[in-house]
């Protein structure tokens, strides 16, 4: 089935890749649609738990290999109107000026085709419009242009006792920029959102709209402009006609379908968009798509301590420290964070991450409430070894299931030691027992990297393909290095950019 | 379970603090029994003598391993595996078919040294057992009542979020806030 309209742009993902460009394009009074293979979760129909949660994550098979397999479905990934945002811990840390630049500064990774100037005034414009709350004065990276525009969320259990641990280990700690409302807001094309009510579920989806969840702001502005969103909508393929990308095929209902546009973004994520361009056969000169996948060391470390702490209320990560964005010896670095955490979740990373089963398993449950967490967030460097494949195995439609390979190499090793060493310290500070570390990647990154050369790169600084016309990249598989702070707002901040590439391309 | 917890969960679930979304989703758990559809009657209650073992439990007030033959029988997916390790059902039946024959009429502590050995030879199947058995476990409203575990009653939401910092509805519930 061909469905005949008459489109600008074609976006498929709804997440932190393609909302605000979505959004960017219809202001502009573009004809655009947004296909989302996930369907509408409203935030007064989520229940306060994990399980019935499953939902608003990219549950379909993917293969891990490698010495460090990552772990995807209920920790990367979204699938719903809004994407991986739905259940993003709305950290908004900005990457520093010098994490764009690595191969300069170490002679490793790699330097972004564009710098923290570029991206700054977008950076500015997203933390506005979401409502970012955050602290009056920030110690790390460039003075800001302009104050959050809320002042920063109360800090939960963890990250009060990191706070008193890291000031008699001599670590500055500040209080993190959240994407989550400290105060209410008017936002344009959904209404009112509510100030936080620290139900502390962020990790899962929010039931009321104070998160920063894309489907509350960059979508409601970008249907209030005119932009379609087809939910329930699984693209297999991508369309070629005369020499470039025209449109995609996708699943709907039940039924294949078709759609045109005179320019398609892919925004599904460092996952999904490099198996759809391999399926697809598209984009794919340099021989790159799929390789220099990469996951944010992650490492966590968890103790109990005799207060309690109720680990579920209050935003997740509420403190951060970016004192070790430099180590001596390490390329690149990592920030601290203090973490919240919700029961199931908490249970079943203990028991995968000790082996522990039986009674001592139980008895270190039932003091759930007394758990308090800090983790990292540290840069990971691209390597020719980490690359997404199309495996030999068929999913439910039919399709080969992503086969993902990844091991850290020596230099991300040793900043998980020096990390879970700065972090036990600080447990043991504030006389933590039963401390232990969960060695554990975060984020998907990668696969489709955006350079100045064609023959090593797949797209442009922009999000352009560099060897098909009509076709361009928005979401985390662009970015050249992993940058040692959360994707989702630099994300956002490029999505801007390249509506405003895309913008001026359909204007020419 | 006592009938005292039970009627504490019920009671709270059906209170004003708690969401509608929520209540459904939690009253729903707490009674929920599956019949068995996937696994071999054998397999099965294999399945069950590892899972006492494995996440301490009383499978007349949840039912653990029911829950994972429903989820093998409906096909659905965490969201990833691992490569080295066959889908999900060949990989417990795997699982199950390394224990000694008589696995279920051991004693617990030559059951625990079979799974052990379980453990050390087929670490990746064992894990995701594991975690799923875990899963099930935790997110139990029982389980949730006797931990003191709160989150669920949030309509209200939660001012005070620091250490000690207690709305009287979480010291109210649960066993670890009657202990005080």
């Amino acid at each position: 089935m061909t469905n005949n309209l008459e489109l600008d742009v074609l976006v498929i993902g709804t997440g932190a890749g393609g909302a605000p460009l979505l959004a960017r394009l219809a202001a502009t009074g573009l004809r655009v649609l947004a296909l989302e293979a996930g369907v509408r979760h409203r935030p007064a129909e989520m229940p306060t738990d994990e399980v019935a949660q499953a939902g608003l994550f990219w549950m379909d098979e993917r293969l891990s290999a490698g010495k460090d397999p990552v772990g995807f479905g209920r920790n990367n990934s979204g699938r719903g109107v809004g994407g991986s945002t739905l259940h993003y811990t709305a950290y908004t840390p900005r990457a520093q000026p010098d994490d764009f630049e690595l191969l300069k500064e170490f002679g490793q990774g790699v330097d972004w085709p564009l710098s923290y100037a570029d991206l700054e005034p977008y950076y500015d414009e997203v933390e506005q419009f979401l409502g970012v709350s955050g602290p009056s004065e920030y110690p790390w990276g460039p003075p800001r242009q302009r104050p959050y525009p809320h002042p920063a969320l109360p800090l939960n259990g963890a990250a009060l006792l990191m706070e008193q641990a890291a000031q008699q280990s001599g670590i500055r700690t500040s209080a993190a920029a959240n994407a989550a409302l400290s105060r209410p807001q008017e936002q344009e094309g959904y209404g009112l959102r509510p100030a936080c009510s620290n139900r502390g579920f962020c990790q899962a989806g929010c039931s009321t709209g104070a998160k920063a969840s894309l489907d509350v702001t960059y979508l409601a502005l970008a249907e209030s402009k005119g932009a379609s969103i087809w939910e329930g909508a699984q693209v297999t393929k991508l369309l070629m006609q005369g020499g470039r990308v025209s449109g995609a095929e996708f699943v709907r209902d039940g039924k294949t379908q078709t759609l045109h546009a005179r320019q398609v973004v892919l925004a599904a994520g460092a996952i999904e968009t490099p198996r759809l361009l391999l399926l697809s056969g598209v984009g794919n000169s340099s021989g790159q798509v799929g390789r220099n996948f990469m996951a944010h060391v992650g490492v966590q470390v968890w103790g109990l301590v005799d207060d309690d702490l109720r680990p579920y209320k209050g935003i997740p990560g509420g403190l951060i420290s970016e004192d070790f964005h430099r180590i001596p010896g390490l390329v690149g670095g990592y920030l601290l964070q203090s973490l919240g955490v919700m029961p199931v979740t908490y249970a079943t990373q203990y028991a995968r991450g000790t082996g522990k089963w039986g009674a001592a398993l139980s008895e270190h449950l039932s003091q759930y409430n007394h758990v308090a967490g800090i983790n990292v967030l540290g840069e990971c460097l691209p390597y020719a070894g980490n690359f997404l494949e199309l495996s030999s195995e068929l999913d439910g439609r039919g399709l080969p299931k992503p086969l993902i390979h990844f091991s850290f190499g020596e230099n991300e090793h040793r900043m998980a030691e020096h990390a879970e060493a700065v972090m036990r310290d600080l447990w043991a500070k504030i006389g933590a027992r039963e401390v232990w570390a969960l060695p554990r990647a975060a984020h998907t990154i990668g696969t489709a990297r955006m350079g100045h050369d064609p023959s090593t790169n797949v797209v442009d600084a922009f999000g352009r393909s560099h060897d098909t016309p009509g076709l361009w990249i928005c979401d985390n598989s662009t970015f050249p290095s992993s940058l040692s702070v959360n994707p989702g707002l630099t994300q956002m901040a490029l999505s801007l950019r390249t509506a405003d590439a895309l913008i001026a391309e359909l204007r020419a | 379970m006592s009938a005292q917890e039970r009627a504490a969960v019920i009671a709270a679930l059906n209170g004003p603090t708690v969401t509608a979304p929520t209540r459904a989703t939690l009253l729903e758990r707490l009674d929920a029994r599956y019949g068995r559809q996937f696994l071999s009657e054998t397999e099965f209650a294999r399945l069950r003598a590892v899972a006492l073992r494995l996440v301490p439990h009383d499978p007349a007030e949840m039912d653990l391993s029911g829950l994972i033959d429903q989820r093998l029988h409906q096909n659905l997916s965490d969201g990833w595996r691992y490569a080295d390790t066959p889908a999900d059902g060949p990989a417990y039946q795997g699982l199950l078919a390394a224990l000694p024959s008589n696995f279920e009429t051991l004693s617990g502590d030559e059951q625990d040294a079979a799974i052990h050995k379980l453990q050390a030879d087929q670490p990746h199947p064992f894990e995701d057992l594991l975690a799923e058995l875990t899963e099930g476990f935790m997110a139990h409203p029982l389980t949730q009542y006797r931990f003191g575990y709160a989150g669920f009653m949030d309509a209200p939401g939660w001012p005070r979020v620091g250490p000690n910092e207690l709305e009287a509805r979480e010291i109210a519930y649960g066993e670890s806030g009657n202990d005080q």
